[in-house]
């Protein structure tokens, strides 16, 4: 069974239409979740591994198979996607959201120091972030994560696919760590 | 903008790498937008070359307070540039009297510190770069997921609609009152004295004698009765017909008169 289980998922992942849950896939399956996981996981890995033009692409407890960067951009005659460019501050706020996820407008305010609100609902409206829920703080803040969309748009196959912030950057907040609340 | 009252430029200091007029008359430096006092406050120390680590940010202040009164900001992130500003010249006046202890800082008393301010700044140069990083593969190699075709939609149910559906419906339609009638039209019914003359002649053309009240009885208003009337005494007038009523109310006969040449 479990040698069937990766196939099955690869041509599950094929025909579905939208971003399929870990426990959606173990019981389609009929197994474990941490089976579904492993089988998956080792799919993903198979596929990058040999260089495949699929992926899997992970987040937020769900799998969807994508076409790999690598033949993404030559993809595009073909698929001709033509998506606006980011403005500077977008990209600045969608980074804070991305590295920083799940965080507030407070939050990337803090760190661009910039009024952030028309930029956030631009990425919202691009589906590029999503509300994730709203931190436990007083005024219940609504926390951003970012989307398939905005792995797909950047070729990413998860948010731990997202290239390391520099290091000094690192230890300046060992050194002093910052400071939490609105 | 200008100087506000004690925002003059401090004498630059005699390190002369750090205090790089910004806007000289000699040229003029074509600088980006800053939408942030991050940015600007970046900008002024990576255009110096300096260590962001070790430089003291009081050393950036007379540019960033330069910068800020020369070249006007969006207004609405002014107040993010002047806070800035202060805890720049709070850093800066404070190297200036270094002999002076620092009262202790009350607690709960938000004390902008270089360290803070500089770890901002680390942060926001991290995240930056990411941006900048991100911008780069923005679309470049995107992964592309299945578009939904039209397989993937959800079927609306087409079955054929029941009779008695239909029923309803034009029991519905039936039901629904005939609109009222428009307002009758008023044409004005034109009734003149001539057309009545000849009413009357043709009358008086078969036997010679009719009366008076067959004709008004055939008339459909009073208006064209009192009009035959009317004609009846223009042609009594013209003396081409007699009329004579016996007795009150009574009937009226007409007469043609015979033409004298006739």
């Amino acid at each position: 069974m479990t040698d069937e289980l990766e196939p099955y998922y690869e041509a599950l992942l094929f025909i579905a239409e939208r971003p399929l849950e870990t426990a959606e896939l173990a019981e389609l399956a009929g197994v474990p979740r941490v089976q579904a996981e492993g089988a998956l996981s080792s799919l993903a890995e198979r596929l990058a591994e040999d260089g495949r033009g699929l992926r899997i692409q992970q987040h937020d407890g769900a799998w969807q198979l994508v076409t790999a960067p690598e033949v993404g951009a030559r993809l595009a005659t073909y698929a001709a996607r033509e998506e606006a460019r980011l403005s500077p501050a977008a990209l600045e706020a969608l980074a804070v959201v991305a590295y920083r996820q799940p965080c507030t407008r407070g939050d990337v305010e803090r760190v661009r120091g910039v009024d952030s609100d028309y930029v956030i609902r631009s990425l919202l409206h691009r589906r590029l972030i999503v509300e994730v829920g709203r931190r436990d703080t007083p005024g219940r803040p609504v926390l951003f994560g970012t989307s398939f969309t905005f792995l797909e748009r950047f070729g990413l196959t998860s948010i731990e696919d997202l290239p390391p912030l520099s290091s000094d950057a690192a230890q300046l907040t060992a050194l002093a760590p910052a400071a939490d609340g609105e | 903008m200008t100087h506000p009252e004690g925002m003059e430029p401090i004498p630059v200091e005699a390190d002369a790498s750090v205090a790089l007029p910004v806007g000289d008359g000699a040229f003029t430096l074509a600088l980006p937008a800053f939408e942030g006092p991050l940015q600007l406050l970046l900008h002024l120390i990576e255009s110096r070359q300096l260590d962001i680590l070790t430089v003291p940010l009081a050393d950036v202040a007379d540019a960033y307070v330069e910068h800020l009164a020369r070249h006007p900001v969006d207004a609405a992130n002014l107040s993010e540039f002047v806070a800035i500003a202060a805890q720049l010249i709070l850093l800066k006046s404070r190297r200036m009297l270094p002999a002076e202890p620092l009262p202790p800082v009350p607690d709960g008393v938000d004390e902008p510190d270089e360290d803070e301010l500089r770890r901002r700044l680390v942060e926001y140069r991290a995240l930056r770069d990411a941006a900048t990083a991100l911008g780069e593969r923005d679309g470049a190699a995107p992964a592309i997921r299945r578009e939904p075709r039209e397989a993937d939609l959800p079927e609306v149910p087409a079955e054929p609609l029941p009779a008695i559906v239909l029923a309803a419906a034009l029991e519905t339609l039936a039901a629904i009152p005939e609109p009222a009638p428009p307002p009758p039209e008023i044409v004005v019914r034109e009734v003149t004295i001539g057309q009545q003359i000849s009413v009357l002649r043709e009358a008086l053309s078969g036997g010679g004698r009719v009366l008076l009240q067959t004709i008004l009885a055939r008339c459909r208003s009073r208006t064209e009765a009192a009009v035959t009337f009317l004609a009846t005494l223009e042609l009594v007038r013209r003396r081409q017909v007699s009329a004579e009523q016996g007795e009150l109310f009574g009937p009226i006969t007409i007469e043609a008169v015979a033409e004298p040449g006739a």
